[in-house]
């Protein structure tokens, strides 16, 4: 209560600045202690302005920091973003000189790819080394490798690839070789090769073309390049994917050349000048890896690096006509795309921020209300009404510049800890330290947030007081009470109305973006983010109204609360039933509340089933096993089939073709055993079952099966023929009937598009027959699916399969461990998670509210129990009668808010999926988390009667006759 | 003689607050029998509320006895406490303290449905109840709808419904103008006698005192008798500020 004495000033002397100051200072220390007399309402008050804010602001801070830390550390795991290739001999210098100068690139290296020769110390020029399986001497053979000439400073950046057993240096009078170099030099040489190991390499300055017969020695020109004594500091394999060294040379990923598998590396620094400049006129062209300063890759936003990487390119290609540069913008977008999906993901959290400001706005009705008898005193002592509004300002300005100046500490603090904790879960105070040093806080966005939240807590303060405050204005506009709630009831429907309306346009806006895209890129993240913001208000009303309708029920069911309640129905009915100092205030926010926490519960739940069952479809079989070179399919289906356990292996023959302008891999397989070994989905084939859609395949060889995509794309519908061509060492085309149209298949994923969880290089496959393929002389592929008996050991299968070849990567836990999702979790929290938190803050919003709210209608009936105690009713009696009320509304509102919750989470799921994973490859269909969902609500229920029995014993504890006094 | 159903002994009553201690009542003594009408009469802030709040166990005295049936009722527990106003006491605020989201049927049945009859008998009772105080055709109307006569009887009906043995009223006309306080006085008083009731009420106004049977002047703390129970023998002082019995000490 306000100090009532101290209201009337008798300060009425003094120059009008001294009035005015005393004045100032008088109504200052009566907000003060006005503040501190209402402790905990002041706190309950400052905690939801500071949650709100705090959240809003770290997103912020968070979103312009984090980008520029994810991008930094994004590009320092990629060995360059760029390599550059020429036709004409001796060009690559101006090149050089030229991208030396522009302020984009960080770091230019050299790359020579030529030829290297081991063991040629005794060939004379005439040893006839072609072919190499087969050359002169084969019992002291020649051994031959692909060499790549860098320098030695490129290997810090290429060694982010390899895997080294020794060393990862490439100094003067080392070289780098690679695991499967090594075992051919092992033949070789008869001896153990290790890192430490001396020999004699000679590097090449020419190639020959065996075309022309150029079959002996001297057409090396090994001459003046021959090097003794070298040590073997590494032996490396290559573990990359997204990288240029990949795309340059090939690396491992499926359907590459793997070039850099069977090969070494040899310092530039130990050739002379004249050396590489004899290799370049031979046609040995050099290319340029260009590694980009981050900083500046990275300015306009994460979202601009793309754009910014493809103008170097074009600056290039400009000034260098004969130049081609290969950009890993793929990657890049990628990551863009995810870290606009993961920090778009993170809107997700609106809900539980608009629920705290929603208690804010609750606590803040309910403290003014508290109040009315303190506003009744002002006005009796002649306070104008300007005066008590000013003092209420005054009382909001200081809790807004509390809560202000907290929301930013903490807004700081959080956007800090949070990735402070990513990357392993526990906190690092180097990360935490390094997010101050990159920190950066938009005023304009601390602004706006502050206006909305404080602007909202403002207007409510205002509205309330006025309206106690003005009571002839209030009077004036509204003619009757009924007058009043029909007003009220009209505007909220018609707001109702334009949300549903707004929601419905975006809603289609958004399906029709979906209809027209294959992957969830940056337009359907826009739009499935814009139709959140406008669901989120859909909820909200969709409650209200909901609620509505539960409290008109609630009021006439009496005689279900007859039966439930027996004797104690008299009291329970008739509070329910009151207009005023009712619970039914509780149903709509408790409702809301409940309907948004079994959605978070559910959408999380629905997006954990989904990735599994995703992963589960992408790895295809009982065990996948990917080769990163390409091996004989029919001989390994055979040696696999024979690890006891295994029922059935299923190789896919592979290899890269054209369909137009598309470049596709082109995979062979048994369409009977894909059939039964495939962990088929109803989806797969859009208008066929996957059995049928085989076995029709199975039965006509010069049948193909293409994406839906491509078929809708091109007119190729089923039955048609068409061509692919270009096979890569095959025919240039091959005619085809078009058998089915398939969406995905089990280890493959999506037939069209770009899933970076795949690590395909290719954006489209296709499947044929087998019979067809092996008939082009394909006999190689790097996919393997296998089915297991009932009851086998699949651990020890796995564990089998990994023995038979080191290059063999037998169920992996992630397929493309690149994929730039799982380095961005690092940093922004994964969607699930954000949802949790979600849930735990409505939880934990929810409860504060039933204890809040509770207390309140409570207090406002003390007198009433004071009656009632007076009149011989029992304390016991009467706690147990509020406790039964309290609870029948939480177990009402939670038995309609959860169905709701449902409907909210089917329809939420329809646009939300941008925004929950990288592309659709399984249905999304809703899956309830039944365990975490009664512990949510379990904890809900608990925790609010729990919360709710302190309030009770406390109204049952002031003595009756002075709760009697206190009513007149 | 009637049997004794109200014993007071040397009771005290001291309200201690933040600023003050105020001591209301100071060792005061009384008998009441069974179908007495008692009447309190005393000045505002004189103890006669306290009095009344004393004997039907709402409050407790700092010191001294109330004997109901020669049962100390400051010894007995919450829940016997209950029961005793529940069914034995019959108490008319001075305020009302009426429900407000009830109806004045609802009101009456209120102390019938702690007492855990159910609610046909309840309302059976409640209607006979109100037919008792002429207000059977307001039975559905909410106390804001009813004016201060009307809400009196409600209150002298919810005091009646479980047939207590001691009716108390505090100043059960003090909201009223002369007609309607006679009116409510002969209502009151006439059902109680037809039950055989005992009754105690307090008043400030004399004129009021000349239906009970014995008047007690609180006066000082203490509680004054001097046999008499015409109102014609009590005089008002205007230099003490006190009412006095006549011929009586000042």
């Amino acid at each position: 209560m306000m100090e009532q004495d101290d209201f009337v000033s008798s300060d009425t002397e003094g120059s009008f600045y001294s009035r005015a100051f005393h004045g100032f200072l008088f109504n200052l220390r009566l907000i003060w202690k006005n503040i501190r007399n209402k402790k905990r309402s002041t706190v309950i008050i400052i905690i939801g302005l500071v949650f709100s804010m705090s959240i809003l602001f770290t997103s912020s801070i968070w979103m312009n920091t984090s980008q520029k830390i994810i991008a930094d550390d994004y590009i320092e795991t990629l060995d360059y973003e760029m390599f550059i290739s020429t036709f004409l001999i001796n060009a690559m210098d101006e090149v050089y000189e030229f991208v030396f100068y522009d302020p984009l690139v960080k770091q230019a290296d050299w790359i020579f790819p030529t030829v290297a020769l081991f063991n040629y110390e005794d060939k004379d020029p005439s040893y006839t080394w072609f072919p190499e399986e087969n050359q002169e001497n084969m019992t002291n053979p020649l051994s031959l490798s692909s060499a790549f000439v860098v320098s030695s400073r490129s290997i810090d950046r290429i060694k982010l690839n390899l895997e080294i057993e020794g060393n990862a240096t490439l100094n003067s009078g080392e070289i780098l070789v690679s695991y499967t170099q090594a075992k051919q030099l092992e033949k070789v040489y008869n001896e153990t090769i290790s890192p430490g190991y001396v020999l004699n390499v000679a590097i090449t300055r020419r190639i020959p073309n065996t075309d022309e017969g150029e079959h002996t020695m001297q057409y090396y020109d090994i001459e003046e390049t021959t090097y003794e004594n070298y040590t073997i500091s590494g032996i490396y394999n290559y573990i990359g994917h997204n990288s240029i060294i990949d795309r340059l040379v090939g690396g491992g990923s499926e359907g590459a050349g793997g070039i850099i598998l069977d090969s070494i590396l040899f310092p530039a620094e130990d050739m002379t000048r004249v050396d590489l400049f004899i290799m370049d006129s031979n046609g040995l062209l050099p290319r340029l890896l260009i590694k980009t300063n981050a900083q500046l890759l990275r300015e306009g936003g994460i979202t601009q690096m793309p754009d910014n990487l493809l103008a170097l390119k074009e600056r290039i290609e400009i000034n260098f006509f004969h130049s081609f540069c290969y950009i890993i913008s793929q990657e890049i977008q990628t990551m863009a795309d995810e870290y606009r999906r993961s920090f778009s993901a993170t809107s997700l959290f609106l809900p539980t921020i608009a629920s705290a400001i929603f208690l804010t706005v609750l606590s803040t009705q309910i403290t003014i209300k508290r109040r009315r008898e303190e506003i009744a005193f002002l006005r009796s002592k002649g306070a104008s009404s300007g005066q008590i509004i000013g003092l209420f300002f005054g009382e909001f300005i200081l809790i807004s510049s509390v809560s202000l100046v907290l929301s930013i500490g903490c807004g700081i603090l959080i956007s800090a800890l949070v990735p402070s904790f990513g990357h392993d879960g526990f906190f690092s105070t180097s990360l935490f330290l390094r997010y101050f040093q990159y920190l950066e806080i938009s005023p304009y966005e601390i602004e706006i947030f502050a206006v909305l939240v404080l602007g909202i807590y403002l207007g409510v303060t205002l509205i309330n007081v006025i309206s106690y405050v003005r009571k002839d204005i209030q009077e004036s506009f509204l003619i009757t009470r009924k007058g009043q709630q029909i007003v009220g009831l009209s505007m909220k429907l018609a707001a109702f109305a334009l949300t549903i309306a707004g929601f419905v346009f975006l809603y289609l806006d958004y399906l029709a973006i979906a209809k027209q895209s294959y992957t969830f890129g940056f337009n359907l993240i826009s739009a499935s983010s814009k139709t959140l913001y406008v669901f989120i208000g859909v909820i909200f009303f969709g409650c209200y109204f909901a609620s509505i309708g539960l409290n008109y029920i609630l009021k006439n069911i009496e005689g279900v609360y007859k039966r439930m309640f027996k004797k104690r129905s008299f009291f329970i009915f008739r509070n329910i039933k009151r207009s005023r100092k009712s619970l039914t205030d509780l149903t709509f926010f408790l409702m809301l509340m409940v309907c948004l926490l079994s959605s978070f519960i559910m959408i999380r739940s629905t997006t954990i089933n989904n990735a599994k069952l995703e992963d589960a479809y992408r790895n295809g079989a009982d065990i996948r096993i990917q080769s990163i070179l390409p091996v004989n399919i029919s001989e390994y289906e055979g040696i696999i089939n024979g690890i006891p356990g295994v029922e059935k292996t299923l190789g896919f023959y592979s290899i890269i073709a054209s369909i137009g302008y598309q470049s596709v891999e082109v995979f062979g397989i048994d369409t009977t055993d894909y059939s039964n070994i495939g962990q088929w989905i109803d989806e797969s084939f859009p208008e066929v079952k996957a059995n049928d859609a085989l076995a029709d395949l199975g039965v006509d060889q010069t049948g193909i099966i293409l994406s839906t995509y491509v078929s809708e794309r091109l007119g190729f519908s089923v039955g048609r023929t068409m061509f692919v061509t270009d096979f890569r060492g095959g025919p240039f085309y091959v005619r085809f009937n078009v058998s089915a149209v398939i969406d995905s298949a089990p280890g493959l994923g999506v037939a069209h598009g770009y899933d970076p969880k795949m690590n395909r290089i290719t954006n489209e496959w296709v499947l044929v027959n087998k019979e067809m393929f092996t008939g082009l002389g394909v006999e190689n592929g790097t996919l393997f699916l296998a089915d297991v008996s009932d009851g086998a050991d699949v651990e020890a299968i796995v564990e089998q399969i990994k023995t038979l070849n080191p290059l063999f990567i037998v169920n992996p836990e992630r397929i493309n461990p690149d994929y730039i999702g799982y380095f961005i979790t690092g940093y922004i929290p994964p969607v699930t998670v954000i949802l949790l938190i979600g849930a735990i803050f409505i939880d934990i919003i929810a409860i504060v509210y039933v204890v809040i709210s509770t207390e309140f209608t409570l207090e406002q009936r003390r007198s009433e129990y004071a009656v009632l105690m007076a009149l011989g009713g029992k304390q016991s009696n009467i706690r147990r009668q509020l406790i039964y009320e309290i609870s029948l509304f939480i177990l009402v509102t939670i038995l309609i808010g959860i169905p709701l919750g449902i409907l909210t989470t089917l329809m939420g799921i329809s646009f939300l999926k941008p925004l929950l994973m990288t592309q659709e490859v399984v249905v999304m269909v809703l899956h309830i988390d039944v365990v975490s969902l009664l512990i949510m609500v379990a904890t809900l229920i608990i925790a609010a009667l729990l919360g709710i029995i302190s309030p009770i014993r406390k109204q049952m504890k002031y003595e009756i006759v002075h709760e009697l006094r206190a009513t007149v | 003689m009637s049997k004794k159903i109200i014993s007071v002994y040397n009771l005290t009553k001291t309200f201690v607050s933040k600023a003050e201690e105020l001591t209301v009542l100071r060792g005061t003594s009384f008998n009441i029998y069974r179908g007495d009408i008692i009447c309190l009469l005393g000045i505002s802030g004189s103890g006669k509320t306290t009095i009344l709040n004393l004997i039907a166990g709402l409050d407790a005295p700092s010191s001294g006895r109330v004997l109901y049936s020669d049962a100390n009722i400051s010894e007995w527990t919450l829940d016997k406490l209950y029961d005793f106003r529940l069914h034995e006491i019959g108490f008319i605020f001075q305020e009302f303290y009426l429900l407000e989201h009830l109806t004045a049927l609802e009101n009456v049945m209120v102390p019938m449905i702690l007492a855990e009859k159910t609610e046909n008998e309840a309302q059976e009772r409640a209607l006979d109840l109100l037919t008792q105080v002429g207000l059977r055709r307001k039975a559905m109307n909410h106390p804001e709808e009813l004016s201060s006569g009307e809400r009196q009887r409600i209150c002298i009906a919810r005091a009646i419904a479980n047939y207590p043995s001691i009716l108390i009223a505090d100043e059960p006309t003090g909201t009223l103008d002369s007609k309607m306080g006679d009116e409510i006085m002969n209502l009151l008083l006439g059902i109680a006698q037809k039950r055989q009731m005992t009754v105690i009420y307090t008043t400030h106004d004399p004129y009021v005192t000349k239906l009970a049977k014995r008047i007690f002047l609180v006066q000082n703390g203490l509680v004054v008798e001097n046999g008499q129970s015409s109102s014609d023998n009590i005089e008002f002082d205007e230099t003490s500020f006190k009412y006095k019995f006549k011929g009586g000490k000042k």
